[in-house]
């Protein structure tokens, strides 16, 4: 068995590509090829059922990962998984029911460890996807089966790659910080959340050509909490650097707006200027300049000031096809990075 | 005499080649391009048919237009379609006819702008017979396209940041991305576009739409790449870029729809060359990141290199692989994931191609 799924993608791709898409998806639980041993082991089970409260009293289930091998957070988003530059990573997805997948987003991998069905396979039981983060910075991991639907139910979490020295600057040698915060906006159209996994797949028409979203979140926090929840708001020390991290996971352009200069040092899970990329340099993003970012794209930005203050910070979740913000104007959420 | 046209999914809808031969001889020369406006029903993925309005070659639907900076082009368009239309590219002055009416011919000369990537289109209505199918590319060669130190870049050395040769003087000698540099045949363009079947019926019954409320009521239900999606972009070999680790390409990104995209790669990362600023001429990059997604906005077009090189988060330790095999497929796709969809469903038949890495070094030859 394992020759052959080996076998299957390289030299007989049909069986294991598009070809099986739709109600019948490949799906299998192989071996990793080219096993190592790893250093470390991240262990995520799908848990359906979690049924988040919104501000206006009702309740919106997401979808989502959490450990299997430690207690669970039984939060949203998924917790983070943080793995330092170099390190053999071991990522196991426990997919419980149904099939489903973890790509990790940004991480440049081979293709059986890549977590998409339509180029490799979906996993009904376990499968455990296997890389080496080359470079340090911001990514996350989603379920890529019908990602349309499982992404915007929450099946994400935040990834981190350190320098092989841990935490504190950008990369080995490269920008310094003294502390960090990761900030992932995202937003939530309450119809898409009552369809089933396999919704559409089927050649059924859901409707997720049409996203009308109502709630919109920073971090697992509703909006206008964002605005006092410590999960959100930047606590900071005159003169103290902050790494933001920021992820779009809305499926739409989010403008943002800072109270403060902004450095980007990395995009994507590149830094800025590092060795090897002399191409690439930091940039300043002026404070009060809103800047850009579409679904899935990731800047990391230093933060500071001299002077203790409070300064906003406002999200704006743009359409994809009008550009106006979302729910009529309502689609913003807003947090502060208070300097004492 | 057809009415239309009928385009069966997966048949005559790939891209031809207009100005090719005697464009790319020299630079100067005097080149001429036809096309025709034509209708057409066109059978999408889920075989849905649907009504377009498409320029046409002399050898199929959608030609894309080869020329080299400086040659003076001469365009004629015949509008075979029964309402007024036009033609432009937008950022080059002058490559403009307002209005065509029905049955009749006209024609425009203009000059090759720098080389780079432009869209071509039917700017009257705008957005909606742009929408309805009336766009193309148009790809112009630099007529001088190295770097000082003599290494083949995709644009004209005055319009060259030191940022781009340190780049492409990096593609092909031991180092960052070992293998080849980079030639002008390795290119793929990608033309982006969104279709909402309620807007071309109603352009079909000739309903009176004002432009302007267009972007308010579209809901795109197909989302196209070269003007196919799903399956039959991804295993489409003018679309899907293929090569060896070491054999870098130049995708031509273009958004000729009313949605904004996302493009995200996986396998490598890429890089933005250029763009277009807000007066819409082409920019070339000064400062290069290194990204895995991009933002194409409504009539955008962008240079992106992929650089081909061993996915750089395989573990050292298990490269070369020994039980997964080449040739390793990836796919891109748009990551505003309601593009992935086909029919309000069939995911993931929207925005997506493959691209193909075929083995570890480049063959000899």
């Amino acid at each position: 068995m394992a020759d052959n799924i080996f076998d299957g993608t390289a030299q007989d791709a049909g069986e294991l590509t598009f070809d099986t898409f739709g109600c019948n998806v490949f799906h299998a639980n192989p071996p990793t090829p080219d096993r190592l041993a790893p250093d470390i082991n991240f262990e995520l089970g799908v848990r359906f059922g979690l049924r988040l409260q919104t501000p206006d009293f009702r309740e919106i289930e997401v979808w989502r990962f959490d450990w299997e091998d430690r207690p669970m957070t039984n939060r949203w988003p998924s917790p983070a998984i943080i793995m330092r530059q170099g390190q053999v990573v071991h990522s196991t997805v426990h997919s419980r029911s149904n099939t489903h997948t973890i790509h990790h987003h940004g991480i440049d991998c081979s293709p059986f460890n890549d977590g998409v069905g339509h180029t490799s396979f979906e996993v009904s039981g376990r499968y455990t996807y296997q890389f080496q983060p080359s470079e340090p910075g911001t990514y996350f991991y989603h379920c890529h089966k019908n990602t349309v639907l499982h992404f915007e139910m929450g099946m994400y979490g935040p990834l981190v790659v350190y320098p092989p020295e841990g935490p504190g600057h950008v990369y080995s040698g490269g920008p310094r910080y003294d502390s960090e915060k990761l900030w992932v906006p995202d937003d939530f159209d309450p119809r898409w959340h009552t369809l089933g996994h396999d919704a559409g797949l089927c050649g059924d028409d859901p409707g997720l050509n049409r996203f009308d979203p109502k709630y919109f979140v920073v971090s697992g926090v509703f909006a206008p909490n964002t605005l006092t929840d410590p999960a959100v708001v930047v606590r900071a020390l005159r003169g103290e650097r902050v790494l933001v991290r920021l992820l779009n996971a809305s499926y739409g352009m989010l403008r943002t707006t800072l109270g403060l200069d902004a450095l980007v040092v990395g995009v994507d899970g590149r830094a800025l200027g590092r060795p090897g990329s002399p191409w690439s340099r930091p940039f300043t993003i002026p404070a009060n300049t809103p800047f850009e970012l579409s679904t899935a794209q990731r800047y990391d930005m230093i933060v500071l000031s001299a002077n203790a203050g409070t300064y906003p910070v406002k999200f704006e979740f743009l359409n994809w096809i009008t550009r106006a913000i979302q729910n009529n104007g309502r689609g913003i959420a807003n947090t502060r990075i208070v300097v004492t | 005499m057809r009415r239309r046209h009928f385009l069966q999914y997966g048949a005559a809808c790939g891209a031809s080649l207009m100005f090719a031969d005697g464009a790319q001889a020299q630079a100067g020369a005097s080149v001429t391009a036809a096309l025709t406006i034509e209708p057409a029903d066109v059978e999408m993925i889920d075989g849905v048919r649907v009504f377009m309005l498409l320029f046409y070659g002399a050898s199929g639907a959608r030609p894309v237009l080869r020329a080299t900076e400086g040659d003076q082009l001469r365009v004629v368009v015949r509008n075979n379609d029964s309402r007024p239309h036009g033609f432009s590219v937008p950022g080059v002055p002058g490559a403009s006819i307002p209005s065509i009416g029905a049955g009749q011919t006209r024609e425009v000369i203009f000059t090759a702008p720098r080389g780079g990537t432009y869209l071509y289109l039917d700017p009257t209505l705008a957005p909606i017979n742009r929408l309805l199918g009336l766009h193309g590319a148009l790809i112009v060669a630099p007529l001088d396209p190295t770097t000082p130190a003599g290494v083949i870049t995709p644009f004209s050395r005055a319009a060259q940041t030191s940022e781009v040769r340190a780049v492409f003087e990096a593609l092909g000698p031991p180092g960052r991305f070992p293998g080849r540099p980079w030639s002008p045949d390795r290119d793929r363009i990608w033309m982006f576009s969104q279709i909402d079947p309620a807007l071309h019926r109603r352009v079909d019954l000739r309903q009176s739409i004002n432009p302007a409320s267009v972007a308010a009521t579209f809901a795109p239900r197909y989302f196209t790449l070269n003007g196919r999606s799903g399956f039959d972009a991804a295993h489409d070999e003018a679309t899907a870029p293929e090569g060896y680790i070491g054999e870098p390409m130049l995708l031509r990104v273009l958004n000729a729809g009313l949605a904004t995209h996302s493009p995200h790669i996986h396998g490598n990362h890429v890089m933005e060359l250029s763009g277009i600023d807000a007066a819409g001429a082409m920019t070339v990059r000064a400062n290069l990141l290194e990204i895995d997604a991009w933002t194409m906005s409504p009539l955008d077009r962008k240079d992106v290199l992929l650089p081909f090189e061993r996915p750089p988060d395989i573990p050292a330790a298990a490269y070369p692989m020994r039980e997964e095999q080449f040739p390793l497929h990836y796919p891109m796709h748009c990551h505003i994931e309601m593009s992935q969809t086909a029919g309000g469903g069939l995911y993931p038949h929207g925005l997506i191609a493959d691209w193909t890495i075929l083995g570890p070094t480049p063959p000899e030859s």
